[in-house]
């Protein structure tokens, strides 16, 4: 259920070394499987229902997490019952997605879909800057934001005209 | 379902995503990658699994009925994770969101093209080409712009 962020587009600490070289096809790799696993929900979601293809991520995801932190021994950090409750919430959030994966791929492909989720993360970055939502602090919007906020509409556009 | 409407839905997931990716970047600082995405993936299925309780028709094909190779999504997740952990500090977030991004585009026009996986083929046309441009150069944009606001 994993999907790449924009988010962190600009923390770059780049050490420059023959690992960084090995890696990157690497990275390549798991980006490709992440399309992989839309492709594979879209047509599951049809056969058997989109809720039971989305339990099947969400329910293989976590046997193996589980296993491997099993296996994996002990770790450092608080106890899961010590953190705000808050922090918890992300897997609410989670099935929403991958329900949405299962819908569109069918209807309108993998690539075009995850342009679509691309050009959502990268407009709610914008556009809670600029309007302060959520008590974030509110930021003035940079000329490269609307511009790149702009292309993103273009994008759009041209996936939903086909 | 109407295809204006569906990709409003697709827009606002992404949206959804990222902030699901906000909380739990904070979650996995404090208690480790594998922990959180645990935490997420556990609640994930129960919730998932209480919607299909109460909501999801019946179908004459279940999980169980359909080839095994169709349940390996979660696998490229777990792995996508895991890769990331790793290769993050060392090629840096901003080289990996590109080389993520880029992966990703390039196997969906593969499997919209060739309709792998028991997809529809999508004939890569000259209007996705340039979406695709435009979604790059925004990317582009907006790491200028990060760049710039440190």
């Amino acid at each position: 259920m994993q999907a790449s962020s924009v988010e962190g587009v600009a923390q770059a600490r780049p050490k420059r070394n023959i690992l960084k070289l090995l890696l990157l096809p690497l990275v390549i790799l798991a980006g490709m499987g992440l399309s992989m696993e839309a492709g594979l929900l879209g047509p599951l979601g049809e056969q058997v229902g989109h809720l039971w293809a989305t339990l099947s991520i969400f329910g293989v995801g976590s046997a193996l997490l589980f296993l491997l932190l099993f296996f994996s021994g002990a770790r450092k950090g608080p106890a899961l019952s010590e953190l705000p409750r808050w922090q918890l919430i992300g897997g609410f959030l989670g099935p929403i997605y991958v329900v949405v994966l299962t819908l569109a791929t069918p209807h309108i492909g993998i690539a075009m879909t995850m342009i679509a989720i691309l050009s959502g993360q990268v407009g709610k970055s914008v556009l809670i800057d600029h309007f302060g939502w959520f008590g974030t602090a509110r930021k003035r919007v940079n000329g490269e934001r609307w511009i790149a906020l702009a292309l993103i509409v273009v994008a759009l556009v041209l996936i939903a005209r086909g | 379902m109407n295809l204006i409407l569906l990709l409003v839905v697709v827009v606002a997931a992404g949206a959804v995503l990222s902030v699901q990716a906000a909380i739990n970047g904070r979650l996995g600082q404090t208690v480790g990658v594998l922990r959180s995405s645990l935490v997420t993936f556990g609640i994930g299925a129960l919730v998932t699994a209480l919607l299909i309780f109460f909501f999801e028709p019946a179908h004459a094909v279940s999980l169980l009925d359909v080839p095994k190779w169709q349940l390996t999504g979660a696998l490229f997740g777990v792995v996508y994770m895991i890769v990331m952990v790793g290769a993050v500090p060392v090629v840096g977030t901003a080289v990996a969101t590109v080389a993520v991004i880029t992966g990703q585009l390039a196997m969906g026009m593969l499997i919209d093209n060739f309709g792998w996986l028991g997809n529809p083929a999508i004939e890569l046309s000259g209007s996705r080409i340039v979406a695709m441009v435009c979604l790059a150069l925004a990317l582009v944009f907006m790491y200028r712009s990060n760049a710039r606001s440190e």
